[in-house]
């Protein structure tokens, strides 16, 4: 009796460790699998591929979400890689939705399953001066859907043009505010340029 | 018998001083830290953005130039493999940096090939600003970083294949440092082995730095 107690002391002390297995989480479950090459892309498919990261979460230099519309560890701290918590950052959700390759000479298409757990190499300020062979800086008034405005910090794409100067964006914004469609006015902000990805087919 | 040979060397303490850069990136003779056997010193200057003429305008996005003050302090570096300009923004926000070297995609022409901002909370970058855009002059993956120096901290060193390469704390900046060594460009991540020493050599940190791209 005295050492099924002692056992279970124990136990009740070991079920409250929490610390570091608690930061290896969510990525436990994501995957190195390669990319298709594909041969199409479209807006409209570039659409629906980010408009199903919605509600997945953010996670900085991120690239990893299931389907369940639920950040799996949400309220992590920010600006932390190694929360290895579920959702990509906005860099890395549009690196998955624009269908890039890892090697920055590539131009052609390759798709990320969702738990692929890739970000790229390509920070908002890469994106923003058009790095990289797939991507391209163009004129924010001539910027349509699937395109994307970005800073030195920070990405979003357009999911639909609004009325009254701004845009539906669809960004991976930050941990409180996850993953989603926003109403965003980065079309009139001079921090923000315009940026395209060659390469659509439709 | 290579192996045995290596390995004889290694015994005899000869394996830093055998791969010791004789020269920098720009062709100037690498001068060594006496305190530090096998390093190598790479330049660092400070300037202004008024001294450094179109330098820094070339490197960075339009829309940051405003950013910048005219009289701002400029760290440029200049290491074995890689070279840099950093710089603060005019409200301390946070940190600009240019970074050197070849776009593979070949949009940009040497030597900046990437410019990176990374942001300031209560005085301090949030994260490393990895860079793993670049190639050095033999086309291998380059990284960059910033690295905080500890209080009195004067050099920065960054262990590379076969010897420490030295970066003097300048300005009062995070200090950008680079290395072809440790770099994953498949994941878009780097691992850097850092320490950090006094003004007479003395270590005051040593440290593995894992960054990652992000944001």
């Amino acid at each position: 009796m005295r050492c099924f107690a002692a056992l279970l002391v124990v136990g009740f002390a070991l079920s409250g460790v929490s610390g570091a297995q608690a930061y290896h989480r969510f990525w436990a479950t994501c995957n190195e699998d390669a990319p298709t090459f594909m041969t199409t892309m479209t807006r409209d498919a570039a659409q629906d591929y980010a408009n199903a990261a919605r509600y997945e979460g953010y996670q900085w230099g991120g690239g990893c979400w299931n389907y369940d519309d639920a950040d799996s560890y949400p309220n992590d701290p920010p600006q932390v890689l190694g929360t290895h918590g579920e959702g990509g950052d906005c860099s890395g959700l549009t690196f998955k939705t624009w269908r890039e390759s890892t090697d920055t000479w590539r131009d052609g298409r390759y798709y990320w399953r969702a738990l692929r757990n890739v970000h790229g190499p390509y920070d908002a300020a890469a994106f923003r001066d058009g790095g990289g062979a797939p991507n391209h800086t163009v004129a924010k008034v001539t910027a349509g859907v699937m395109d994307a405005f970005a800073s030195g910090t920070h990405i979003g794409m357009i999911f639909t043009r609004s009325l009254y100067g701004g845009d539906q964006i669809v960004e991976a914004k930050c941990e409180a505010c996850g993953t989603n469609i926003f109403y965003r006015t980065y079309r009139g902000d001079s921090a923000y340029g315009g940026v395209g990805r060659w390469g659509w087919t439709g | 018998m290579l192996a045995a040979l290596a390995a004889a060397l290694a015994a005899a303490g000869c394996e830093h001083a055998a791969a010791r850069p004789a020269r920098l990136v720009d062709g100037r003779p690498a001068a060594q830290f006496t305190p530090l056997r096998g390093s190598v010193i790479a330049s660092g200057r400070v300037l202004t953005r008024g001294e450094l003429g179109s330098g820094l305008d070339e490197c960075l996005f339009t829309g940051d130039r405003d950013a910048v003050a005219t009289d701002a302090p400029v760290v440029e570096r200049v290491g074995v493999d890689a070279e840099s300009l950093t710089v603060a923004s005019r409200d301390g926000s946070g940190v600009y940096a240019c970074d050197g070297g070849f776009d593979p995609a070949g949009e940009r022409s040497p030597p900046w090939c990437h410019a990176v901002f990374g942001v300031r909370e209560h005085g301090r970058l949030l994260d490393p600003r990895l860079d793993v855009l670049c190639r050095d002059r033999r086309r291998q993956p380059l990284a960059y970083a910033f690295v905080e120096p500890v209080p009195g901290a004067r050099w920065i060193g960054v262990l590379q294949r076969g010897y420490t390469e030295l970066y003097e704390v300048l300005a009062a900046l995070p200090v950008r440092v680079a290395s072809t060594s440790g770099v994953d460009r498949e994941n878009a991540r780097a691992a850097f082995e850092i320490r950090q020493y006094d003004a007479a050599g003395r270590e005051l940190v040593r440290e593995n730095l894992e960054a990652a791209v992000a944001g």
